[in-house]
């Protein structure tokens, strides 16, 4: 471990009591935002994020367009109130850009484009607080809100962060493990084939430490998948409650 | 049974050609939130966007009038566009108009034809996956709703719909809640109540 | 895309028709809910109809401004986030933005809801509170729901404290806050004043006025797009101002248990 002081794992407990597999609650509330075509408001732990998609429109400016497909555009920010710290730095900074084309580009492994040439669609990802893992929670808030969008997907994407601690695999940093682990590594798949369709990771890691890793998330995805399935089926099951 | 399935999620173990569907493998999976029926192989969605068919009637507003085409704002991935020369009269931009599908052009165009100005009253935005229930077999539950109402009520496949006259109000309340309650039975009893039944039997 | 014909909008301010059964001086449904960012320092999210707009406080150690070497700083800042409408994009503040900032800003900063002079630490140190205004939804009147979601969110913000040079955000105490405030804003809609437009009323809206008042003062206002009113129909707003601002002022205190 990183000679910090911070024992993030003792006796096989994380600071917030985790054990090492133990990912954080996450509650997923579909359509907050009227205006869009689908939206969802998602907590996943302390971190609290809000997406919206939409779209498919004419591409603008002009040259942004594919004559051949829809172009996928995202935009990822965080609230200059949403860290435990000061105040921060207000507009798109080069980790929020990066995070935008990043998030973007798994929606272009799903969604079916084609369909919708010379258009734009979309993704708006603000995180109203932070910590640890929002790039991980924009990504599947903003699965579930394409979903209710109605714009065609081949699947429903997640995204999860491991890291690592000392020699231990963890799972699902938050923003003290985050900061201070040896190995930080989000991560997105396309769960009916199991694809990667986002990974970074900084830090230091063997090829085992890697597979443990990736199992970890896929584990987990099981979990993260059945609660965007609930939420997007709340929004009928609900309703159909209502009146028998 | 019927089950709801998301996008991703297989609806078969077999390969059908649904829409709303793709095959991968030999199995047949999901594009949009859905209901699937496996008695009847059938695939009701509960979301997704308008495609434009030939000979659909579409509501939409007049966005530009340029010197030989009118484009139009349908609500959808598309644009319309009416040729000038096909109308009967100049529009102006800001109309709203019914029309119907000419065709699909290869630059994802919607040709108009036949444009006709509703004058007055407002549009309402559904979502275009609605329409159908909205419509209901046979017209029943849109002239259920523009009777009791006492409004007049065109309906575009695009998921705009025009209203004009009597109780706009709950015209629109009606619209909105056949849209939110579009897959839960009893719907047409519940509109019924609401906006009272069209023909009145005398017991 | 327009929704709303000419037409159609003449005939219903005529006969004082809005959505939802809505008199001219009547506002949509409020809500105001308090605490919903527990890492800022205060915040506050304010709902009116299917407007929605959240507000953030945070407060850094910083620098007097240097004619004013014993206050400490207000900023305002506003967001009218792309996901809100298809009308608002990507991209640096629009005018329309600055001036929602502002307005809101002018109210709290007049209405002295803050003393600035309590937020100074020592020669060379003073609080600076920023103050985030986030629109999640445009329905018109985000006026009137920034002020509501910015007063709730400080009147129940905490500070930090200085310590032995630095900033410590445990065991903050509450901000003081010594007044309370909220705005009324008004559309002129054909030849009808009403109060807490929509967002088709505000299509298709001349001019628009906010007025922000405490229980007997104005302490702000603004005049907002291209038409105008007559001194008597100011007047008159004023009125009703003072009467709407006891409903406003009431939901403001219940939000924040007071």
């Amino acid at each position: 471990m990183k000679n910090t002081g911070i024992k993030l794992l003792e006796n096989g407990r994380r600071l917030d009591g985790r054990s090492p597999k133990d990912m954080r609650s996450i509650k997923i509330i579909p359509n907050p935002i009227k205006n869009a075509g689908g939206s969802a408001y998602m907590e996943w732990g302390k971190n609290k994020v809000v997406a919206a998609v939409y779209g498919p429109s004419e591409a603008l400016p002009r040259h942004t367009a594919n004559p051949d497909k829809a172009v996928i555009k995202c935009r990822y920010m965080m609230a200059p109130f949403s860290s435990e710290e000061g105040h921060g730095r207000v507009g798109m900074n080069r980790r929020a850009i990066e995070i935008s084309k990043v998030t973007a580009e798994v929606f272009e492994n799903v969604v079916i484009l084609d369909q919708f040439p010379g258009t734009e669609i979309n993704i708006y990802v603000e995180v109203l607080q932070s910590d640890g893992g929002t790039r991980a929670a924009g990504i599947t808030c903003a699965a579930v809100a394409m979903a209710l969008s109605g714009i065609p997907m081949k699947d429903l994407p997640y995204a999860i962060s491991v890291g690592k601690v000392g020699e231990d695999i963890i799972l699902d940093l938050d923003k003290i493990e985050d900061n201070y682990s040896d190995a930080d590594m989000p991560v997105a798949i396309l769960p009916r084939t199991d694809s990667v369709a986002l990974l970074q990771m900084d830090g230091t890691m063997s090829k085992t430490q890697f597979d443990t890793a990736m199992q970890m998330v896929l584990d987990a995805g099981k979990i993260i998948s059945k609660l965007q399935k609930d939420a997007l089926m709340s929004q009928y099951t609900e309703q159909g409650k209502k009146y028998g | 049974m019927k089950r709801i399935v998301v996008p991703g999620e297989m609806v078969d173990d077999k390969p059908l050609h649904l829409l709303d569907a793709f095959i991968e493998e030999n199995k047949t999976y999901a594009t949009v939130i859905s209901v699937y029926d496996d008695e009847k192989k059938m695939l009701t969605p509960l979301e997704g966007l308008w495609y434009p068919r030939k000979e659909e009637v579409v509501v939409g507003v007049i966005e530009e009038a340029k010197l030989n085409t009118y484009t139009v704002q349908l609500n959808a991935p598309y644009k319309g566009i009416i040729i000038s020369k096909y109308t009967e009269s100049a529009m102006n931009t800001g109309d709203m108009i019914e029309a119907s599908v000419k065709e699909l052009d290869k630059t994802g165009t919607v040709v108009l034809s036949r444009p006709r100005v509703l004058n007055g009253g407002k549009l309402l935005k559904i979502r275009p996956a609605k329409v159908h229930r909205l419509i209901g077999k046979s017209n029943t539950m849109l002239n259920q709703i523009s009777q009791g109402t006492g409004t007049t009520m065109k309906v575009g496949m695009n998921g705009v719909v025009w209203i004009r006259g009597g109780d706009i109000d709950l015209a629109s309340e009606a619209v909105f809640r056949v849209q939110e309650e579009a897959h839960v039975s009893g719907l047409t009893e519940r509109i019924n109540k609401m906006v009272g039944s069209p023909v009145q039997v005398q017991k | 895309m327009r929704t709303l014909t000419k037409e159609y909008m003449m005939e219903r301010i005529s006969k004082g028709i809005r959505n939802e059964k809505r008199k001219p001086m009547d506002y949509r449904n409020i809500k105001l809910e308090v605490g919903l960012i527990p890492n800022a320092e205060g915040s506050a999210q304010a709902t009116i109809g299917n407007t929605k707009v959240l507000a953030g406080i945070k407060i850094d150690l910083s620098e007097p401004m240097t004619d004013t070497p014993e206050d400490g700083n207000l900023t305002t800042s506003a967001e009218l986030l792309p996901m809100a409408s298809e009308n608002y994009d990507i991209g640096p503040p629009t005018p329309e933005g600055v001036e929602f900032a502002r307005v809101v800003d002018r109210g709290i900063r007049h209405g002295n809801v803050l003393d600035t002079s309590k937020l100074f630490i020592e020669e060379g140190k003073v609080w600076s509170i920023f103050m985030d205004l986030y629109v999640l939804n445009y329905d018109g009147n985000i006026f009137d729901a920034g002020t509501l979601a910015l007063m709730a969110a400080l009147a129940t913000s905490k500070i930090p404290k200085y310590e032995d040079g630095k900033v410590v955000r445990e065991n903050m105490k509450r901000l003081e806050t010594s007044n309370i405030v909220t705005s009324c804003t008004f559309a002129k809609v054909i030849d009808s004043l009403l109060v807490d437009p929509d967002g088709a009323e505000e299509e298709l809206m001349k001019a628009r006025l906010t007025i922000t008042n405490g229980k007997e003062l104005i302490y702000a206002m603004q005049k907002g797009l291209g038409g105008v009113f007559m001194q008597k129909e100011i007047d008159s707003l004023i009125d009703a101002a003072f009467d709407k601002s006891k409903e406003l002022r009431n939901i403001v205190q219940k939000s924040t248990g007071d």
